[in-house]
């Protein structure tokens, strides 16, 4: 992840639904892929912003990666509206994969 | 209550375009087999033979070409990083290839060089312009243009001017339209389509996948261009060398140009494998890294027919050189990145949107791991066999060979149906 901002306790308990939502192909959680940019509350209006990316801009997996994601935070989540932004700016690359990430898959 | 909103995602190439590609190259290469299995004689006869010129067409177009149509419309946004431009013209790209094909290959099998050929030829080149235009459109609607978008749209161009020329040597059998007879020009109709077409797009293609799917940190554009450079130039030069009619030393000008150009893909992957952080390899990632070492075996045997052909009757190695292609690193490279892409499509198509139930399915589940196992098995002892059956002329080797090529052809076909019937366990 590359920036950690707001509430923390409430990022906790988004990153522990993402940490069960993977990659099909990878096989790897889209956390530890490093897929997640940003992560922002507004407790006032009860507004999550998720900011994500995809290994590759035209992933065959984007739908089912999306989806699976958004299914995380409304079941953790369900008081809140989620806005979810994909971008490719920038782009995704190896060095985002976390240690733990690099550990799984050199396994 | 809550309100979700999705803003950024892009859209890929729909299924209904993809598919029936791979169906029917599935089955062109299990007919494709079984022809082999009882015309096993063409290992003895000239390479214009009617039915080597049959089979060929079989292997260049219904399955090689058939599949690659299908597998570049479905990764085309990867490459070129923007949408297919027409789903439309995708239909029609399948629609006049499958009818071309078949009515090219009675042609050839028949040898009726009149309206048989003529309507067939057409067809393939209908066809082939709607995949043309419809790559070319999407590359020019793209806002990012790297070189592995040049590979492919360079790919169509050549595919086309090889299907055109094609098309120009079936009229030429009835009506005299070029300088010489349609024989003398079938090495230069060949390497068109198999440097310009399938070598082109396998690099251009397996450049970006093989990288991708092992996760490698491995990124060098500039021995990318370098290749383009060399496949091209060989192409380039192996035509005037052919239409100027120099000398057949020449020869060697081109394959050192394409035999630079392999040599430096294959150091590409190797490059890439060497520094992935995805340290386990699936066998579908092997058999296709088996297909790049493939890929110089028949510049081997080209080498060995240029030494050899002018004193002797060695005609079954040119049949060797075709046969190390179209059943060599093609089919190798074919069958190892089916599995590492159709299952995503067909995935996305059964998934989408639709609950499921137990442990969230992956696309690898999709196709049966035995059957792809036995399929690898048997595809590369049937390649091993049949090569030594070329090279001894020995019927029975052959015959032993391309059952085992057969069997693989079946397995393949019968793992794109498990993966086509595939049914969720909804919740």
């Amino acid at each position: 992840m590359n920036e950690v901002t707001n509430n923390e306790k409430l990022l906790l308990k988004a990153l522990a639904g993402l940490y069960y939502v993977d990659d099909p192909e990878v096989g790897l959680n889209i956390v530890d892929l490093g897929l997640i940019y940003e992560i922002n509350f507004d407790e006032d209006k009860k507004l999550m912003k998720v900011i994500m990316t995809l290994t590759t801009q035209f992933c065959p997996m984007g739908d089912e990666i999306t989806q699976n994601t958004m299914g995380s935070l409304t079941e953790d989540f369900p008081e809140w509206d989620i806005d979810l932004e994909m971008t490719f700016d920038p782009p995704w690359d190896q060095s985002k994969i976390s240690p733990e990430g690099i550990e799984f898959l050199t396994q | 209550m809550a309100v979700s909103s999705l803003s950024g995602l892009q859209e890929t190439t729909s299924y209904k375009v993809v598919l029936p590609f791979y169906a029917t190259g599935a089955l062109s290469l299990v007919i494709g087999t079984i022809y082999l299995l009882f015309h096993t004689h063409i290992f003895f006869e000239h390479n214009f033979h009617p039915h080597t010129l049959a089979l060929t067409h079989i292997m260049a177009l219904g399955w090689g070409t058939m599949l690659i149509f299908g597998a570049s419309y479905q990764l085309l946004p990867v490459l070129i990083e923007g949408k297919l431009s027409s789903d439309f013209l995708g239909y029609l790209t399948y629609i006049f290839t499958l009818l071309g094909v078949p009515v090219l290959v009675y042609g050839f099998y028949t040898f009726k060089t009149g309206l048989p050929l003529q309507i067939g030829a057409v067809l393939v080149n209908i066809g082939v312009l709607c995949y043309l235009f419809n790559v070319f459109e999407s590359a020019v609607e793209s806002e990012r243009r790297d070189v592995h978008a040049w590979y492919i749209v360079t790919a169509a161009l050549w595919l086309f001017t090889t299907t055109f020329f094609g098309l120009l040597l079936v009229f030429n059998f009835t009506k005299s339209i070029l300088p010489d007879n349609s024989v003398s020009y079938l090495a230069l109709h060949a390497h068109l389509g198999l440097i310009g077409w399938f070598l082109m797009l396998v690099i251009g293609v397996g450049s970006r996948l093989i990288p991708m799917f092992l996760i490698s940190k491995y990124k060098n554009n500039t021995i990318l261009w370098i290749i383009y450079a060399l496949v091209n130039m060989s192409l380039i030069s192996f035509i005037l060398i052919k239409t100027l009619h120099l000398p057949a030393n020449f020869d060697y000008l081109s394959i050192a140009l394409a035999l630079s150009g392999i040599v430096l893909f294959a150091y590409h992957c190797w490059a890439a494998y060497k520094v992935r952080i995805r340290k386990a390899v699936d066998e579908q990632m092997k058999i296709s890294l088996t297909a790049v070492g493939q890929m110089l075996l028949p510049i081997v045997t080209l080498l060995v027919i240029l030494a050899i052909l002018p004193v002797g009757k060695d005609n079954h190695i040119v049949i060797l050189y075709g046969f190390c292609i179209f059943f060599g690193w093609i089919t190798a490279l074919i069958f190892g990145m089916t599995f590492k892409t159709l299952p995503f499509i067909v995935f996305k198509k059964v998934y989408n949107r639709k609950k499921h139930k137990g442990r969230p399915p992956i696309p690898k589940d999709l196709f049966n791991d035995k059957v792809f196992n036995s399929m690898a098995i048997s595809y590369l002892s049937g390649f091993v066999i049949t090569v030594i059956g070329i090279i001894l002329l020995n019927e029975i080797i052959l015959k032993i060979g391309v059952f085992a090529l057969m069997l693989s052809a079946i397995l393949y076909a019968l793992n794109i149906g498990i993966i086509f019937t595939h049914k969720p366990k909804e919740a």
